[in-house]
């Protein structure tokens, strides 16, 4: 059985579909050079209550104007037990923009409290079937996925949000309540695989 | 002097404007979508979702530019992703690639402007569709950069169903 479920696991991997809700959080243990020097796995950046996979990049202008969030998401749900990750998976562009270099100084200059790490083949966007910068994964504290898309329904202005998605989806998660929407879409810029 | 420059300023301005051939329309999805239907019958539509900041966007547009203004049985619609305050640098990109005609660029929110253009596109740019010139149905869609050859094959096939 567990053949076959790899197997499955494997070819979903092959056609790149995206993650669906329920789905267990793949590539756990996948090597990401994090901007502290130091490597970092999904397994070590998960949280006791939940984990936040956020697929970013340096230059992409929805990631620059969504960005102020990504710490007002860390400052407030790190404390409740919510890990977060965000993972640069934009491997043809290592070598410029989206270096490690260029990383540790982006998220100086925007104050990340976070670990940014680089996805190395791009292996972890193909495995969550991620598109574009940014996307979101929240998964609970089993791992599972529970929410995937966007932050919030306004890149541009932080104060004229209506529906903050992703905070609605952490708040439910800690109360232990139903999460709704579960899914939601964004503009953003296409991830540059190798 | 004023008066000078007053004319030369009007001047300039006249001159911009003339070289401007493209109707920047902002609009919603659904107002895309009865644009397109027009096109039923006459000629297969390619549509285009780009942004002026969105590299693999850029790359791609020249050429698409060029296949719309080659192959006579083809319309092409171009719908800007841009934030709307980037309004005056999407119709200079528009002039300096010399399109023409309607031109688009969203006001809607992301998630009914996404839904609305196709409902299994993620968001990311850039994003194409062809539809048939006889059915006017979508055939084809992909999301980021593609290849001429990938564009012709896919412009064959509206022209002819």
């Amino acid at each position: 059985m567990k053949i076959i479920l790899s197997i499955m696991t494997g070819i979903t991997f092959l056609i790149g579909g995206e993650l669906e809700i329920g789905s267990a959080m793949p590539l756990m243990d996948h090597q990401l050079a994090d901007i502290s020097g130091k490597n970092i796995t999904l397994a070590n950046a998960k949280g006791d209550a939940g984990t936040l996979v956020i697929f970013s990049c340096n230059t992409c202008p929805w990631v620059i104007r969504w960005e102020d969030r990504y710490v007002t998401l860390a400052n407030t749900y790190a404390p409740k037990g919510i890990g977060m990750i965000a993972v640069n998976s934009n491997a043809a562009r290592f070598g410029s923009e989206d270096s490690l270099e260029e990383m540790v100084e982006h998220a100086k200059n925007n104050g990340y409290n976070f670990p940014y790490a680089q996805d190395p083949g791009s292996k972890l966007a193909t495995a969550f079937g991620a598109t574009k910068t940014p996307h979101i994964y929240l998964f609970n504290a089993d791992d599972k996925l529970v929410y995937l898309g966007a932050i919030d329904d306004n890149a541009k202005n932080a104060k004229k949000v209506e529906v903050p998605f992703l905070a609605n989806a952490i708040d439910a998660l800690l109360a232990g309540k139903p999460i709704n929407p579960q899914a939601t879409k964004a503009l953003g810029c296409s991830i540059k695989f190798n | 002097m004023r008066l000078l420059l007053f004319v030369l300023g009007l001047s300039f301005l006249l001159l911009f404007s003339a070289c401007s051939n493209v109707d920047l329309i902002a609009t919603d999805s659904k107002t895309i979508q009865e644009h397109l239907s027009n096109y039923k019958g006459e000629k297969a539509v390619l549509l285009n979702v780009w942004a002026t900041s969105c590299a693999p966007c850029v790359e791609e547009f020249p050429m698409i530019v060029s296949l719309g203004n080659e192959i006579k049985g083809l319309e092409v619609v171009f719908v800007s992703a841009d934030f709307d305050d980037q309004l005056g640098k999407v119709k200079s990109y528009l002039n300096e690639q010399k399109v023409t005609g309607v031109s688009f660029i969203k006001n809607e929110n992301d998630q009914s402007f996404i839904s609305g253009i196709h409902p299994e596109w993620s968001g990311s740019l850039p994003f194409t569709i062809f539809y048939g010139k006889i059915s006017g149905k979508m055939l084809i869609f992909w999301e980021g950069k593609e290849s001429e050859s990938k564009f012709r094959e896919a412009i064959q096939r509206a022209i002819n169903e």
